[in-house]
């Protein structure tokens, strides 16, 4: 389990490495050339290549959204074996947080991130410490009960402090662009953007820092960890702090094309989750693979099938790649 | 082994407790309902308010709770119900989280705490098992919003809806649209349709459909999305500018509907006016505040308080005073449902559930809402006065604009959302 972690493939040695990526190739083989039949399904049906070029474009950017998303998530169940159910609920106050930093300061939208991804990530360390690293050793559906039990409070605090009515943020300059024939919203492109960036962040923080190797030592081997003098209880917050970072700077860069109420971040849970099995728990490029795969697929089986909800298609193909490969598209299947 | 045998015959017995407490429920609070009626000086009588006052829909929720709080206050200030003796009336709030189940227990508490009668939901699937619940304790329950058409097609026999069903407003909205299109001269062959999947839009849309096709208007792309998951509405409208559609229509709630704004704004299709019929946005005062170019020219046809109303405007006044928010139609809505109740009450002269069941079906209370008439409801309980009218934003204000007789100003037609 603990190989999940996307540094799994180096530190199992040249010998390993080889299949894996030979493996990987023919996972992008397949996915690719499903993706081109369904494409080309999809344009028969659409009748129009406009709106096939539109779908495939708002599909890629959705799909970054969701995996902008997912990456705290990910990260969290990766090192510590938590699935936290209030990652949608860290995400609504991370952009409660950018309302208020936008309302009362006047500053730029993603100026906010100074002030949000910095307290959010002070906020997940103090949780890890006083409510999670107390239950560590429990089992796993104490931890999810506390994660549970996290989300309504916090959404219940938020609705609480701002009452029930929607806010938003806006974002000056926030115009429509073409690509490629294509209309998009400047904000989702910057989104998309972010998504990308937090995903090499992570990488290097993870790969290339004295912190990110602790961290994966423990992910990998907890017992290990201790006993070469890594103090696993820190890094165990350390982690949860980088999770809500990574759900805070979700939160600010979602902000200006959401309508913000407390619930605004739970709309993004269960699309979470399944962005994060399909990527394989853990793997953070996995994440933006599997957002990527959810956003198309959502957007293709609007066009191909007009009367079902996109979500019946999104979990048809969860099922297909569960099936095939129990562990996720780029988890390792050992 | 031992402990964690122990451990699940408690969870048992816990189970077995709450089965029971369950049945209890359903059952006990019709004796209770008689033995009140016994004794026809009362000094309370306890109505029972079912809202979401958490979850997704708390701002309606909360604002509904509020307003039938007002209306309580408003008969008890007036003397009470005089033919009781000028008993208080008694709010008892509940919250179903949004939530059916939590729906349907709240009110079998309500009951067997002596509410005489309910009122709620808000949502149609709450409605729909408070429904069963009040039928089966045979306590009358008022609807201020619920859409769904079937819940009152169960043959029940104490509830009662005052909003337009679904299927009123798909067919009213469709009327209203054809009738604006005539009186302006403009021409419009065909529309594109856009609703939310569930049973809230198919039935706006399916009534919709009938009206116009009698009518020869077209009603092509239709699609359809789910509004707890859409995140972008990019490729809906490029769907809908790639099409001959001359108007866009649009049923769903307030998050999905801002969505096809931000996308008709981008998008930039070229459309005479974009119309929602039911919308939970277009006649909001939050989506001129959130919607590109603050909505101008956007229509909506749904129930809305009668802004020409001179007790409506003093309600609204009232509202805004004390809660610092201007009143939605839902929150009238539940004024209105109070009043029935209280006014039914008046006439039984009772507090007995099956007396006050019979005294709201015979009601003839002038509503502060737009209607056709006084409220009147028919042998399924359907308010048959129930009426739409059609809002458009202009110059960030929602007005009145159709029909006549309810207008504040006159409408802008062809109102394309872009400039």
């Amino acid at each position: 389990m603990a190989t999940s972690l996307q540094n799994a493939p180096e530190t199992t040695g040249s010998a390993a490495r080889r299949p894996t990526l030979s493996e990987r190739q023919k996972v992008a083989i397949v996915t690719v050339s499903v993706l081109a039949v369904v494409t080309a399904v999809a344009a028969l049906r659409a009748g129009s290549s406009t709106v096939l070029v539109q779908a495939l474009v708002t599909g890629v950017l959705t799909g970054g959204i969701y995996s902008l998303v997912a990456m705290g998530l990910t990260l969290i169940y990766g090192v510590l074996h938590i699935i936290n159910f209030a990652n949608g609920a860290l995400v609504a106050l991370a952009m409660y947080l950018t309302f208020v930093t936008v309302d009362t300061m006047g500053v730029h939208p993603y100026t906010a991130l100074l002030v949000v991804v910095p307290a959010m990530g002070v906020l997940g360390a103090l949780l890890q410490t006083s409510l999670l690293n107390p239950v560590m050793r429990a089992p796993i559906q104490i931890q999810l009960l506390v994660t549970i039990g996290l989300a309504l409070a916090i959404e219940n605090v938020l609705l609480l402090v701002f009452g029930p009515t929607p806010r938003s943020v806006q974002l000056p300059g926030n115009v429509g662009v073409s690509i490629l024939g294509a209309t998009v919203e400047l904000s989702r492109i910057y989104a998309f953007v972010g998504a990308l960036v937090l995903v090499a962040i992570l990488s290097l923080v993870l790969q290339r820092t004295a912190i990110g190797t602790s961290i994966r030592a423990v992910a990998a081997n907890p017992e290990g960890a201790r006993l070469v003098g890594i103090n696993t209880k820190s890094i165990y917050s350390v982690t949860f702090a980088l999770g809500a970072m990574a759900a805070g700077a979700a939160g600010v860069l979602v902000a200006p094309f959401t309508t913000i109420e407390p619930t605004s971040g739970a709309i993004f849970n269960l699309t979470a989750f399944v962005v994060v099995v399909l990527g394989g728990m853990g793997n953070i490029p996995g994440a933006l693979v599997g957002g990527l795969v959810v956003g198309l697929t959502e957007q293709l089986a609007g066009l191909i099938l007009p009367d079902e909800s996109p979500l019946l298609a999104v979990f048809v193909v969860f099922l297909i790649v569960l099936f095939i490969r129990p562990k996720g598209v780029f988890g390792r299947a050992s | 082994m031992k402990r964690s045998l122990r451990n699940w015959s408690v969870v048992g017995l816990a189970g077995a407790t709450l089965a029971l407490s369950g049945c209890a429920g359903s059952a006990v609070s019709a004796a209770g309902g008689d033995a009140e009626a016994t004794t026809e000086d009362v000094a309370e009588i306890h109505i029972g308010a079912l809202h979401p006052l958490t979850g997704s829909n708390a701002a309606d929720g909360q604002q509904m709770a509020a307003a039938a709080q007002m209306a309580v206050d408003a008969v008890n200030e007036a003397g009470g119900i005089e033919s009781l003796g000028g008993a208080e009336l008694v709010l008892d709030s509940a919250d179903t989280q949004g939530e059916a189940e939590t729906g349907q227990s709240e009110a079998t508490r309500l009951i067997e705490e002596g509410a005489v009668a309910l009122l709620g939901t808000f949502q149609s699937g709450t409605s729909a098992n408070v429904a069963s619940v009040a039928e089966r304790n045979q306590v009358p329950f008022v609807m201020d919003v619920s859409a769904l058409d079937e819940i009152l097609e169960q043959g029940y026999t104490y509830s009662f809806r005052l909003q337009p069903s679904a299927s009123q407003m798909g067919t009213q909205g469709a009327e209203s649209l054809l009738s604006l299109v005539e009186d302006s001269g403009a021409e419009v062959d065909q529309v594109a349709y856009l609703y939310e999947q569930g049973n809230y839009g198919a039935a706006a849309y399916e009534t919709f459909l009938a009206e116009a096709e009698e009518a020869g208007l077209t009603v092509d792309p239709v699609i359809q999305y789910d509004p707890a998951a859409v995140n972008d509405m990019t490729t809906q409208i490029t769907q809908v500018a790639a099409s001959d559609a001359d108007a866009l229509v649009v049923t769903g709630y307030y998050r999905d509907s801002l969505l096809v704004a931000q996308a008709v704004d981008i998008v930039e299709p070229d459309l005479q006016a974009v119309y929602g019929v039911a919308n939970g946005a277009y006649d909001q005062p939050d989506f001129v505040n959130d919607a590109p170019n603050g909505g101008d020219g956007y229509f909506d046809a749904n129930y809305h308080w009668d802004v020409t109303n001179a007790d409506s405007q003093a309600l609204a006044e009232a509202f805004e005073a004390e809660h610092g928010e201007p009143i939605r139609s839902s929150a009238v809505l539940s004024y209105d449902a109070v009043m029935v109740i209280a006014e039914a009450l008046e006439r039984a002269g009772s507090t007995d559930t099956t007396a006050v069941r019979d005294a709201v079906t015979e009601t003839g209370y002038a509503p502060l809402m737009v209607a056709d008439g006084p409220v009147t409801f028919d042998e399924t309980g359907q308010n048959t006065n129930a009426a739409v009218v059609v809002m458009q934003i202009q110059d960030g204000d929602i007005v009145q604009v159709f029909p006549q007789e309810f207008a504040e100003t006159d409408y802008v037609f062809p109102a394309p959302p872009t400039e």
